[in-house]
């Protein structure tokens, strides 16, 4: 028997964050966009209006109280942050504004001083537009390949593809960790490993993994890692770069200012250790401090406790989409018997339903007070391979519950219904 | 969940253009052609136009492509509405469907099959979907020569 929804993780959460308590359109707000964005526990919104109202000055360089406080509390974020994804130091932990910045990083500073016309660079099918188009625009610069991994026919990533596409031109393998349309979770540890055989680096887009599952970098092996703030209860304009030290080291800057450097003259300057030397200009100083936050937040939880919940809540969402007739959900199925092949499926799931545009399906769901995204989720890609021009996408968080799912069922029953009716006249 | 809001937007005459569209395919012969594209969503439409000898009116209007109710069914109501009419005509009416949506006046009694897309202004992120074929339009009348060189117009802007 799964457990009711009176003792579940998230009807216990749900209480923690101020803006799922409100009605849409004179519903309750059931928000299902979370692999767009996550909401924010009133703890994480606290901390970010005390920094405001109490600590705010400029970081590194101030010797009154306030510098003094906003810097070690912008520094223990970092150290939160590190230990949350199980980094060596909190030297490896660069903050950026997000992921997508956390790429264009390693693109513009390892990518285009290391790769090589004829360089290979293997992405896959199921990437995010930010972990394709810096790659596009790098392989422009310097004549590198790129190579793309493909689906299997379950929906998830093609590890013998994969393998097939490294050899020795192979500098770099960047993967998405769960992919945001697909919802399959890629084995990264084995493919992490596979690529450094060949002597290649990894960078893995972990967006919509950190959030929801447990991360350890070490045991992942990967060279870099980015994440997002605001996917897991942070506030956004705030994400980082997690990477080896080794590698951090042997990159050239990025962006140049103040903060970067050790000691500057008039036609050079030395620059900073790390994380700092890439970190030029004022940061989001309090929204890094409020994404430390966030992490106490989730790690007091537990993020195998969230894990395990969401798989709970995954399975439900596919049995209850697999009632709806004349419906397709994309990635890995529930009744599959190789499920879950590589390491199972995240709590989010894309769908079409014969007839319906996803953005009128989204359109009366809102109406009914329901958030989901429509539209391609920035894969237009995948979307084309999966011969869609766009899907709906259901994607929930901790904070969401059996019951939510149930009405959100019954309200896309009653959109089909309507469309249907109409049609039948 | 009531659904007579969303019966103001999907209107039986939306519902019923989005599953039997009546001006779907392309001229023949095409005078100008032109590729519209929603990037926020992927939706893609391709208008076709045939105009008179002197250039100057609108003889048909057909559209392919894949797209939402809204889209569909307001390119279906614009090819229709567009037949026989006056290029600078058809110019004017781009700006007077963009500002209905911004909630101006509705169309006089010879285009009031338009009105029914009124619904949309109530629904602001999806003017986009209701504009797309619109803006095609114009960017296809506005066309020097039969094609447009640089691929698809992006309705991005438009709001």
């Amino acid at each position: 028997m799964p457990p009711t929804t009176e003792e579940s993780l998230g009807v216990k959460l749900r209480s923690d964050f101020p803006i799922l308590h409100q009605e849409i359109h004179g519903h309750p707000l059931i928000y299902f966009d979370n692999a767009a964005t996550s909401q924010k526990p009133q703890t994480v919104l606290d901390v970010l209006r005390h920094y405001y109202e109490r600590d705010n000055a400029n970081v590194h360089r101030g010797v009154h109280t306030l510098s003094n406080r906003a810097t070690e509390s912008y520094e223990q974020a970092r150290e939160k942050i590190a230990r949350f994804i199980n980094a060596r130091s909190h030297q490896e932990v660069v903050y950026t504004r997000n992921a997508s910045e956390a790429i264009n990083l390693v693109a513009y500073t390892w990518g285009l001083d290391q790769l090589q016309p004829g360089d290979e660079v293997v992405l896959s099918v199921m990437e995010h537009h930010s972990n394709l188009i810096p790659w596009q625009l790098i392989a422009q610069k310097t004549g590198a390949v790129l190579k793309f991994i493909n689906l299997t026919h379950s929906g998830e990533l093609d590890v013998d593809h994969y393998q097939s596409l490294l050899g020795n031109r192979t500098r770099l393998v960047s993967v998405v960790h769960v992919s945001n349309t697909l919802g399959c979770v890629n084995p990264v540890a084995e493919i992490v490993n596979l690529a450094h055989g060949y002597g290649a680096r990894v960078l893995i887009d972990a967006c919509q993994s950190v959030p929801h599952l447990p991360i350890d970098v070490q045991s992942m092996n990967c060279d870099w890692l980015v994440a997002s703030g605001h996917k897991m209860c942070g506030p956004s304009g705030i994400g980082f770069l997690y990477g080896k030290l080794e590698v951090l080291r042997s990159m050239p800057p990025f962006l140049g200012g103040g903060e970067m450097i050790a000691d500057v003259f008039l036609d050079h300057a030395t620059y900073a250790d790390l994380p700092y030397k890439f970190e030029a200009g004022t940061p989001a100083i309090g929204e890094a401090i409020a994404l430390g936050a966030a992490v106490d937040y989730l790690t007091k939880i537990g993020m195998d406790i969230i894990h395990q919940y969401e798989e709970e809540l995954t399975a439900y969402l596919l049995q209850q989409l697999y009632t709806i007739p004349n419906i397709q959900v994309y990635g890995p199925q529930l009744n599959q018997t190789n499920y879950p092949k590589n390491q199972g499926r995240a709590a989010l799931a894309a769908f079409t339903v014969d007839g319906i545009h996803p953005h009128d399906l989204s359109t009366i769901l809102d109406q009914a007070g329901i958030a989901i995204r429509a539209g391609h989720h920035c894969t237009q890609p995948l979307h084309r391979h999966l011969n869609a021009q766009s899907t709906a996408r259901a994607s929930l968080y901790f904070y969401n519950t059996r019951s939510e799912i149930d009405r959100f069922i019954e309200t896309l029953q009653e959109a089909i219904d309507f469309f249907g009716e109409v049609f039948q006249k | 969940m009531s659904l007579n809001t969303v019966r103001e937007l999907y209107q039986q005459v939306i519902l019923d253009r989005y599953k039997n569209p009546r001006h779907r395919g392309m001229t023949q012969p095409i005078h100008r052609q032109q590729r519209g594209h929603n990037p926020s969503c992927g939706d893609t439409i391709q208008l076709t136009v045939q105009l008179n000898e002197s250039e100057d009116f609108i003889e048909d209007v057909k559209f392919e492509g894949e797209g939402c109710a809204i889209a569909i069914a307001s390119a279906d109501l614009m090819a229709e509405a567009l037949r026989g009419k006056p290029v600078g005509v058809a110019l004017a009416m781009v700006e007077q469907f963009q500002g209905m949506m911004k909630g101006a006046e509705e169309f006089p009694q010879e285009f009031r099959k338009l009105n029914v897309m009124q619904g949309v202004s109530q629904f602001p992120v999806r003017i986009k979907c209701a504009t797309l074929p619109w803006h095609t339009l114009k960017a296809a009348l506005e066309l020097t020569s039969p094609v447009a060189k640089d691929g698809f117009i992006s309705n991005e802007s438009d709001s």
